[in-house]
């Protein structure tokens, strides 16, 4: 499970706010997708549940831990992939893996039938002898995924993980984060493509201005917006700088309540859900 | 791969030159940079002051080595050295030093530049970029090649000479600095058409790189019979015969052909003075159209081929192996693999910090060869034999006993030697600064950060102390030195050293510079050249207070020998245990919470 408490991230000493007072709790046994455009600070949000970024103010917990007090023990319990798969190009697909299995303390009996196994999923077993930084940009990709699924910890967070993935690698994930979300367990990931999206999660959120305008299934936000078209109509929708949802957000937040209810301005359509 | 009209256009360059002087991260080639080294600027009052003192500080090191070489040439005048003994000497240091380091900067900063095959893409002209690039290159060069020209200056000004004979030096030299940097790439251009090793750039980096290291331990070297005795006129005067005539005046005439007038424009009438600097000018003129033609031809030629240098493939690794290649590891075992692989795999630290730490021990089996046999020379003209000379070293050394004072300036020998080795510090300094952008996927993963720092602090101490124990044990071996003694001065090494690379590993976690995009940039930089003399100062914090115990006994004669021993190590060993708590605690602490 996935606390997020009154969350807020600026820079420069609060010039520049990131993500503003953001409110969500993510369950046990689901799959949350996060929308949004570029710049809306999925990616920031993401870096601070990993532990990367430090709240501003606001706390968050993962299973139980609190991030910010035993970090640590936090990032045990999540792997987490970033929007960049550009890491230790130098060291070998076995080694990266080894060290990955190494830091999550994998217990020796089990790891190497499962890197097999990823490699042999992914299409990688006679990749795992080359250096990551001959790999391509998908490639590296399921590197980083492979590295990510490895430990098999209870918390996903992936940030853009379809990107570069060829179909079936991506059919892959998909399968993975369904099983892992069966298992009673969490998955968050935030994605441009919302077909994905639409075809994979639970529940959606849309952020902007690093404020989360809705949460919901995906029915529930094409019933909110009483539109039968596709998610990607309802987001343009959502998102754009005609949206109440928009104007609100570049505006200063209310004075009372969360997340997308307090920023929502009066008038604008209620979203069904906000955690 | 979509190519626009190659006819050369102004507004292009310029536009491709001010993006590429902005925008570009390439290797500040001149290790001297003043200027911005690629890194985003923090912003509000401690960016400005932190912006601002580093700027200063480069200014100040900038400075210093200008002091420096126009001293040298004052010192060149003052043993009988005539200005264009000088300048040759200015000019071959020059063309040594460009074709030895520039021919690896050259092709760094030419062609392995990420934007170069985004460029590739607009609708520019190459002739356009190929000349901003080529453009911008020379500027920095020629920038950085104008540090040895205080040599001529300085000897010029001690002979009397007036602001315009200093000017015509400066000119002088500055057409032979723009000279062989056109020569360099003339040469670098078709290398890199058609040549394969130059493609892939690690084997260049490697090769060029490991060049690049023994060469500076052969100056280093080299330098120990410089200055000794007549050495620096010596050497004046070989660079002036160098010039002179024969095979090396021919070939220093076709790497920076206005050598060939030099003399004339140092030392001639002012007629000769006039016509040399038109000469010059011709022959830099004539250079730079080779280097049109030769370039326009060749050079994306030679960026497309780099472009397109493929990877190649493994082997498939699984059963039995592939438990043995993943088998569980401690924390620190793990950090000491990954960091050690990552040091070793990317050729430019491969350089400079494991090559240079193997190599420093020749380097000073080489001072002390040089100044053993200077010894024997000057002990055979006193009627004293090598062997007998050996003898009495070895009776000296016998002697060393805690209870007297020369085994105090021994152990002081030993802490300056400590001092010594801080240039080499930077290898703990830049330890973090190493993962670059990777720190930032670690810092995403449950990472044991006290592992991570004695791993870091593990490669290098082990790469620049194991050596260098097996030289002092043959040394203390050979000098007779006894057991007790030797062990101590070994153990007060270790402890120094030990003391040295805690600081300096610690002061590099609290700030360290993560955010290159070429290894060289991290390396080579004017900020690397700051921390090699800043890890200068660390060494003498950390000896301050044990040389101030052993000085105690040998200068001021107000605590006894063994006491002061004593001190020196017991104040080592503290150092030593606070600063390991001082990394592993606070600094642990604060790479766990580094932000970007």
């Amino acid at each position: 499970m996935i606390k997020i408490n009154h969350v807020s991230k600026s820079y420069d000493g609060g010039a520049t706010l990131a993500v503003r007072d953001l409110t969500l709790e993510i369950a046990s046994g689901e799959i949350f997708g996060l929308l949004g455009p570029n710049g809306a600070g999925k990616s920031t949000l993401l870096n601070m549940l990993a532990g990367v970024l430090s709240p501003t103010s606001g706390t968050i917990e993962l299973d139980g831990v609190n991030v910010a007090e035993d970090p640590l023990a936090a990032k045990r319990n999540l792997c987490y992939v970033g929007d960049s798969p550009d890491h230790l190009l130098r060291l070998k697909g076995h080694e990266f893996l080894r060290f990955i299995a190494d830091v999550y303390e994998v217990p020796n009996d089990v790891r190497s039938a499962r890197i097999a196994e990823l490699a042999r999923e992914y299409g990688m077993e006679g990749e795992l002898d080359n250096q990551i930084q001959s790999y391509s940009h998908g490639m590296r990709q399921k590197m980083m995924i492979m590295g990510a699924l490895l430990p098999d910890p209870p918390v996903w967070i992936l940030d853009e993980p379809m990107t570069g993935l060829d179909p079936k690698a991506s059919w892959l994930l998909k399968q993975s984060m369904r099983r892992h979300a069966d298992a009673g367990k969490t998955v968050l990931f935030s994605t441009h493509v919302l077909d994905v999206a639409e075809k994979v999660v639970d529940r959606v959120g849309v952020i902007a201005h690093g404020e989360l305008l809705f949460v919901g299934t995906v029915d529930e936000m094409r019933e909110h917006f009483k539109s039968n078209g596709s998610l990607e109509e309802m987001f343009l929708e959502l998102t754009s700088e005609n949206s109440p949802f928009a104007d609100a957000a570049e505006g200063q937040r209310p004075a009372e309540g969360d997340g997308a209810a307090a920023a929502r301005p009066a008038g604008a359509p209620e979203p069904p859900e906000v955690r | 791969m979509a190519r626009a009209a190659q006819a050369f256009s102004w507004h292009q360059f310029r536009v491709m030159l001010r993006v590429i002087v902005r925008g570009e991260k390439t290797v500040d080639n001149t290790g001297m940079g003043l200027g911005d080294d690629g890194a985003p600027k923090r912003r509000g009052l401690a960016g400005k002051i932190g912006s601002g003192a580093r700027k200063v500080a480069m200014a100040l090191l900038f400075l210093l080595l200008v002091v420096m070489f126009f001293m040298l040439g004052v010192g060149l005048h003052l043993v009988g050295v005539s200005p264009y003994a000088a300048f040759s000497l200015a000019v071959v240091a020059l063309v040594t030093m460009t074709v030895l380091t520039g021919l690896y900067q050259a092709v760094n900063v030419l062609y392995f530049v990420r934007d170069l095959s985004y460029y590739l893409t607009l609708p520019i002209s190459t002739t356009s970029v190929m000349w901003a690039k080529l453009a911008h290159f020379l500027a920095v060069s020629v920038a950085g090649d104008l540090i040895f020209a205080p040599v001529a200056l300085g000897c010029l000004w001690a002979e009397g000479s007036g602001i315009a004979a200093c000017a015509v030096a400066l000119l002088a030299y500055v057409l032979c600095a723009v000279a062989v940097d056109l020569a360099l790439v003339i040469v670098c251009v078709p290398l890199m058409r058609f040549s394969r090793l130059a493609h892939d750039k690690d084997r260049f980096s490697r090769l060029f790189g490991g060049l690049i290291i023994v060469l500076a331990l052969c100056v280093g070297a080299g330098s120990q019979f410089a200055l000794n005795g007549d050495g620096l006129a010596s050497l004046a005067g070989g660079a002036e015969d160098l010039l002179g005539a024969g095979p090396a005046a021919v070939v220093l005439a076709l790497l920076c052909p206005p050598t060939i007038v030099a003399r004339q424009v140092i030392s001639g009438a002012p007629l000769e003075v006039a016509l040399g600097l038109f000469a010059m000018v011709v022959l830099v003129v004539l250079y730079a159209a080779v280097l049109s033609l030769i370039a326009g031809r060749w050079y994306f030629e030679g960026v497309q081929s780099v472009q397109d240098a493929g990877a190649k493939r493994g082997r498939v690794v699984k059963g039995s192996e592939l438990v043995r290649a993943t088998s569980s590891r401690g924390s620190f075992a793990t950090n000491l693999a990954r960091d050690w692989k990552m040091m070793v795999r990317v050729p430019v630290f491969f350089n400079q910090f494991v090559l240079s730490s193997l190599l420093m021990p020749l380097y000073f089996v080489v001072i002390m060869v040089v100044s053993g046999a200077m010894g024997v020379s000057s002990a055979e003209d006193a009627g004293v034999g090598a062997s007998e000379l050996l003898e009495m070293v070895r009776l000296l050394c016998g002697s060393l006993s805690f209870s007297e004072v020369p085994l105090v300036w021994v152990a002081v020998g030993v802490l300056g030697f400590s001092v010594l080795l801080g240039f080499s510090s930077y290898s703990y300094t830049m330890a973090v600064s190493r993962d670059g952008e990777d720190f930032f996927f670690l810092r995403a993963l449950p990472m044991d950060w006290r592992g991570y720092l004695m791993a870091k602090l593990t490669s290098p101490y082990l790469l620049s102390n194991v050596p260098m124990l097996v030289l002092m044990a043959v040394a203390l071996v050979v000098c007779g030195v006894p057991a007790a003694v030797g062990l101590y001065l070994v153990v007060l090494y270790l402890a120094a050293t030990g003391a040295l690379a805690l600081l300096s590993l610690g002061m590099g976690g609290l700030f360290p510079r993560l955010d290159w995009d070429n290894e060289a940039q991290l390396v080579k930089g004017g900020g690397a050249t700051l921390m090699v003399f800043a890890g200068v100062v660390v060494g003498v914090v950390v000896v301050l207070i044990p040389a101030l115990a052993l000085l105690g006994s040998a200068q001021w004669g107000v605590i006894e020998p063994a006491v002061s021993l004593a001190l020196a190590l017991v104040v080592l060993a503290l150092e030593c245990a606070g600063l390991t708590w001082w990394v592993l605690f606070p600094v642990a602490r604060s790479l766990s919470r580094r932000e970007r």
